[in-house]
This record gives C-alpha cells, sequence and structure tokens, in this order.
C-alpha cells in the first residue's frame, strides 16, 4: 500500500463528503439549473443524491480501491479519457471515480443533457489536485489532438464505431486505444409473488428515471401472467408516479405500438407514457415493460436469448439462485453500490491492468 | 360479389389511374376486410375522405407477419411464403390471397428494365425444390418459365457457372440475366473463371451481411464489375421481401425505383406517421397496392433513405437497441 494512494484516497473522501453537505450551495445551484431547464425533473435528482449519499461511503470506496492498495508496483499514469452519458443524472460519475481511484489522469467528455452536476464534484475535485482544471468539457474539440491512452465509455454496440472515428478525426483515439465500452442496456426482474413490498420495489425499479439507463427493468419474469395482476399492478405504479412522475414524454411511436398490440391481440396496459406488454421480445424501445409469465426455466432461455444487452438479473428474495448470472436484489436496481460492475467488468480493475487492455 | 374480394384488381395496375385513387380504394378495401388492419389503424387519424392523402396512411409495422396471420378474412391463401430465418417463431409468413396478382407484379415491373423474350435468366440461389416458401424462389421460377430461354435455370449452388453454358447462351445472341444473393456471387467469383459477356446482367438480391465480410455496397458493386469483367452500370440490385408482393430494381446504381403501384416513403422510426424530409435516415415505410389481400401498408425495419428525385436507398436495418439505447455518446447538438 503506497502512500501516495492513501492520500489520493482520503482526498477523494474529502471532496466527496465537501460535495455532498448540505450546505455545498454549487451543488445545490446545479440541481436548480438542471431542473429548471427541465434536463431531469427533481424528483429523480432527489433520489440520485439521496443514493449518492448513501453509497459513496468511505468503506464502500476502500473495498472498490482495494485492488489499488493491494497492488505492489507504482501504476503507469496514464491520459483517460471518459465519455459521460447524459440519461440519468450523474451517470457517468462512477467513471470520474474509478479514473481517480485507478490514479490515471481524468479527461471528462460532459453530456450537454447533463451538464452542471458533475461538473460541481469536479470543481472540488481540482481544488483538492484530483483532477486538473480545464479537464472537463461538453465539447469533445477541447480536446483535439490531446491523445488518449485509453476511453471509458457505454452505448449501444453499432455507435461504437461512429465514437472511434469521430475520436480518430479529432486525433484524441484510433481504434487501437484500448476502450471499456460498456452496451448492455436493459435489466431483467424475477419475482415470485405479488406482494405489496414486491410490487413497490418492481415499480421502482421499471419507473424510475422513466424506465431509462441500463439497470432499469425492461422485463419481468413472473409466475403469474400480465392479465391477472395488470389492475394491481398499476396501482402500484400510480403510487410511484404521484410521488416520482415521469419527467419525458413517450414518443407517439410507443401509442403506435400499443395500436399494433390490439391489432395482434397482445396483452397490454397503457400508462399514457409507458406500456407494459405481454411479450418476450428483447427490450429495445424506451418506455416499455415486457412481461413474461414464468419461472426460472423461462428466466434461464431469456438470459441466454439476450445475454448481449442484458445488464443485471434482480430477484427479491436473496437465497434465490440463478443458474450461469449472480443475480442482485431488486431492491438496490435504482440504488447500485458505487462498485458495482456494469457490464460485468470492474472499471477500477480495468484501469489498473489498462497495460494489457485492448 | 363477396365482400373479402374485388371484382377486379387490374385497377392496381392500371396506369392510367393515379396512385392517389388507388390506394384510396385499397386502404378502404382493407378497412372492411381486415380486422387486424381495420383495429390498428382505429388509433390513428383517419385519412380525409376530401381529399384522400395516401401518406396519411397508418403503416403496420412488417412483425405482424410474425405474430399474426395477415389476410383479409374469409379468404383461403393461394400461397405460402416465409421468410428467411431459424425456428419457426423468428419466420414471417406471408399468406398470399391471389397469386395471379404476384405474377403480374413480378413480370410488370422486371419487364419495364428487361427483355424476358430474349434473355436467359440464371438463378444462382437454392432450386425451387428445395424452398418453395421462398417468395424470391418463386419469383425466378417464374420468371425462369416466362423467359423465351431454353437456358433459363437455377444454377448449382457451390459450383462455378459453367462456361459452356455462358457461350452457348452467348452464340445464341441472348442476354444473359443472373440473379443471386450478394454473397453467393461472391463465391461465384472466388471459386475463379467467372468471367460474363460484356452485356450481361447481374441483379442482385441482398445478402450481403451473411458474407464471410461485410461489404458496403459501393464495394459489392465494384467487386461484382471486377469479378465477372462486366460494366458496373451492368450490376443492378432486387429489394423484394417475403412480406411484399413487389420487387423494386436499381438500375445500376445503389438507388431504387418504385412500381407505379408502389410507394416508399421514410418514416421517423419515434413517429412513423412523419415523413424524414430527402436524406434523412428512418425506417422505410411501403405502401404496396399488390398486397391488398394481406397488409398493403406496411413499415419494415429496414433503415433508408430517399433523394429529392423520390428514389431510395436501403442503409441497414434499423437496430432499434440503438433506441433504447443504454447511454447517450457524443452529443449531436
Amino acid at each position: 500500500m503506497d502512500n501516495q494512494t492513501v492520500d489520493r484516497l482520503n482526498r477523494l473522501d474529502d471532496a466527496i463528503t465537501e460535495w455532498l453537505r448540505p450546505d455545498n450551495h454549487d451543488l445545490k445551484e446545479a440541481i436548480d439549473r438542471t431542473v429548471n431547464q427541465k434536463l431531469f425533473s427533481f424528483e429523480d435528482v432527489k433520489h440520485q443524491i439521496l443514493v449518492l449519499k448513501k453509497t459513496l461511503n468511505k468503506r464502500d470506496i476502500l473495498r472498490w480501491a482495494e485492488p489499488i492498495l493491494k497492488h505492489d508496483d507504482k501504476i503507469e499514469e496514464k491520459n483517460i479519457l471518459c465519455l459521460h452519458a447524459g440519461n440519468l443524472p450523474l451517470v457517468g460519475l462512477q467513471d470520474l471515480l474509478a479514473t481517480i481511484i485507478a490514479g490515471h489522469h481524468y479527461r471528462g467528455k460532459i453530456s450537454r443533457k447533463d451538464p452542471y452536476l458533475l461538473p460541481s464534484l469536479l470543481k472540488i475535485l481540482a481544488k483538492k489536485g484530483l483532477v486538473e482544471q480545464n479537464s472537463w468539457t461538453t465539447d469533445l474539440n477541447d480536446f483535439a489532438h490531446q491523445k488518449a491512452e485509453a476511453v471509458l465509455f457505454a452505448g449501444s454496440t453499432n455507435s461504437v464505431n461512429d465514437v472511434f472515428n469521430e475520436l480518430e478525426n479529432m486525433g484524441i483515439a484510433t481504434s487501437n486505444t484500448p476502450a471499456l465500452v460498456r452496451t448492455a442496456d436493459f435489466s431483467i426482474a424475477y419475482i415470485e409473488d405479488s406482494a405489496l413490498e414486491t410490487m413497490n420495489q418492481l415499480a421502482e425499479s421499471v419507473f424510475r428515471y422513466g424506465g431509462k439507463g441500463c439497470r432499469s427493468v425492461a422485463m419481468v419474469v413472473a409466475p403469474f401472467s400480465l392479465k391477472s395482476k395488470k389492475c394491481g399492478f398499476t396501482d402500484y405504479i400510480e403510487q410511484f408516479l404521484m410521488k416520482a412522475p415521469q419527467h419525458d414524454k413517450a414518443p407517439p411511436a410507443l401509442y403506435q405500438r400499443y395500436a399494433y398490440n390490439k391489432a395482434v391481440g397482445i396483452d397490454q396496459a397503457w400508462l399514457d407514457n409507458f406500456l407494459i406488454e405481454e411479450t418476450d421480445l428483447r427490450p429495445s424501445i424506451p418506455y416499455v415493460l415486457h412481461w413474461v409469465q414464468g419461472g426460472k426455466e423461462k428466466l434461464g432461455e431469456l438470459i441466454q436469448k439476450y445475454s448481449a444487452g442484458l445488464q443485471t438479473v434482480y430477484v427479491k428474495d436473496p437465497t434465490v439462485q440463478i443458474d450461469g448470472v449472480n443475480p442482485e436484489l431488486l431492491v438496490d436496481a435504482q440504488q447500485p453500490p458505487i462498485y458495482w460492475k456494469p457490464d460485468g467488468v470492474d472499471s477500477v480493475e480495468w484501469l489498473l491492468h489498462l497495460n494489457e487492455q485492448k | 360479389m363477396p365482400e373479402n374480394t374485388l371484382q377486379n384488381t387490374d385497377f392496381i395496375f392500371d396506369k392510367s389511374l393515379s396512385f392517389r385513387g388507388k390506394a384510396e380504394k385499397v386502404y378502404k378495401f382493407q378497412r372492411q376486410n381486415s380486422p387486424l388492419y381495420h383495429t390498428f389503424s382505429d388509433h390513428f387519424s383517419q385519412p380525409d375522405s376530401e381529399s384522400f392523402d395516401p401518406y396519411s396512411i397508418p403503416l403496420l409495422p412488417i412483425r405482424a407477419f410474425k405474430e399474426a396471420e395477415v389476410i383479409v378474412q374469409n379468404r383461403k391463401p393461394e400461397l405460402l411464403f416465409k421468410s428467411s430465418g431459424t425456428g419457426s417463431l423468428n419466420r414471417s409468413k406471408h399468406l398470399v390471397g391471389d397469386a395471379d396478382i404476384y405474377r403480374r407484379s413480378i413480370i410488370t415491373e422486371f419487364t419495364r428494365y428487361f427483355d424476358l423474350s430474349n434473355s436467359a435468366i440464371l438463378a444462382y440461389t437454392p432450386g425451387y425444390n428445395e424452398n418453395r416458401h421462398s417468395s424470391l424462389i418463386w419469383m425466378l421460377n417464374y420468371l425462369i418459365s416466362k423467359s423465351g430461354s431454353d437456358f433459363s435455370q437455377f444454377l448449382p449452388v457451390g459450383e462455378p457457372i459453367d462456361p459452356a453454358l455462358v457461350q452457348q447462351i452467348a452464340d445464341k445472341g441472348e442476354a444473359l440475366i443472373l440473379f443471386g444473393a450478394a454473397f453467393g456471387l461472391m463465391d461465384v467469383i472466388e471459386m475463379g473463371d467467372a468471367d460474363l459477356p460484356a452485356g450481361s446482367v447481374i441483379i442482385e438480391t441482398g445478402g450481403m451481411k451473411t458474407h464471410r465480410r461485410e461489404m458496403t455496397k459501393h464495394e459489392l458493386r465494384h467487386a461484382l464489375a471486377e469479378g465477372f469483367q462486366i460494366p458496373s452500370e451492368n450490376i443492378h440490385s432486387e429489394y423484394g421481401m417475403c412480406e411484399l408482393l413487389s420487387q423494386c430494381y436499381s438500375i445500376g446504381s445503389e438507388w431504387f425505383k418504385t412500381p407505379p403501384w408502389v410507394d416508399v416513403t421514410i418514416r421517423d422510426p419515434e413517429d412513423s406517421t412523419r415523413i424524414c424530409k430527402p436524406g434523412e435516415e428512418g425506417k422505410i415505410g411501403i405502401i404496396d397496392l399488390a398486397n391488398i389481400y394481406s397488409c398493403p401498408f406496411i413499415l419494415t425495419d429496414d433503415r433508408g433513405i430517399v433523394n429529392e428525385d423520390g428514389l431510395f436507398r436501403v442503409v441497414g436495418r434499423w437496430d432499434s437497441a440503438e433506441l433504447r439505447g443504454c447511454n447517450f455518446l457524443i452529443d449531436s447538438d
């Protein structure tokens, strides 16, 4: 364990504490601007901040940093470009923290859809010498011809080539630059009952952030049909949406899908800006929850079929075992620990072994 | 006249009638006779009956052909076409209510560009007996049967084209029209000795992604021209699918032209009622009036664009996962 790493982690912990303090006016202003500009709803930002207050503790950071702390050799510091997504508030935070924990130089392309929240932390990190001033921007052109030695980002498989073409055109990275690309885009919940707690957790896991984000549940496997639980479940959803109204309106394609389902006889529930349908199709468009009646066998089949896009399988009961995956608890769907592994990859570990990455 | 049958479907191919008028007639027929389409279209604004606009007709997602029996009520199918694919669940089924309409559609559009009476059709595809449910194979079989050449035939897949056959066609003064999927034609080139007489024509029917190496259309055209030693303006493409009874051809280019009874528009994937401007990518929307007994108003999952002249190009498949998209990468604003 080298002193530099310990010092860095201590400064990081101080920065996070300072950032999340109730009297941090910078963060408050960032939240206000985000909400006033209708980038995200107040409820979604508040939820995210509350989750971070709970999960960004020193114990978990040290747990995440364990491979770094145990690493004997000095880590060669490299320039890491993080392309932050903007579909959820602060969704890029994990990559920023991983880069700092691993001791690399952070450079961040901040999403124009979430331009205030992360910079409110970055300013404190810069003050503490953990990132450089001007190491973040919403305009990638600002990084033109500054070679990145690794790239972290998340997005659809189809977009990977476009992203690298753009980075190559800007002289930032080439197709040979090591890249940690996360492409999973949906999660599955496996439930075995329709008890109050289960349905409330299910509603939260599906409808938080309007269903966006790869941790959001887009498919539920349950032993009962949608038809049999439609009324009850929609009551839970309504209760949830009263507390956290959906921020984004669904495009007309959603209603057109409803029309289609009606025409071909697919059972469904229409919720104005959300659709629940009884199909086992791959979740592909936002605002749709696929309801699948079945047990573990059906779940296993779906996990295998959709492994390419599947992020997480959630279970209500912690004792439930699912073949081939390590399920997470449904209650944690929208409040993951900071060390969770998107696409099964620990980003700190990945950055630690950067020289071995392709 | 039974309600589910039109006394005469000649109007579909009648050039003297406007597309708008024909589309209105077919739309009303569908609304009356297809409960599936009726239910679907009920959820959209109805086209104005005073000044009917075909572009306001709701387009049914093409996956209906996988998930439902798409045929007007009480009509018995004369043909059944199935899309290629593995597993019955993933295959589209087209129940064809009137085989004559398909025959007429095939001949009318093909002879708009090619002389069937003096051409030998060579189909480098599986034969009809091996794949009776393929609409493409059915079409090729029909063209072979209607061609004026004794040399028209399905070629054995996996073997090079017999140079003696090519010579015989040339000696007879017939034009040679070679049909094949892109990957199959590339295989023929790789087998060697694939030169064709200079006036020969190649019609590729898609299937680039299944080749060992993915190619752009431009690369494919260049490779086919070079491989078969014919000018690139003789490399054409056919756009068709199991769910459609009409084909579109691109003649010597990548841009497809529709038959007079077909209309293609590009639709916004987030709102199929919005028509994209020329150059804007979206889903290919098709009105194929030859589909009168199944569904003529279809939203495909193909990604395409139209140009200012109304010709369209197929760019690839619309991967809907990117609509859900976990994240946004490099902002486009």
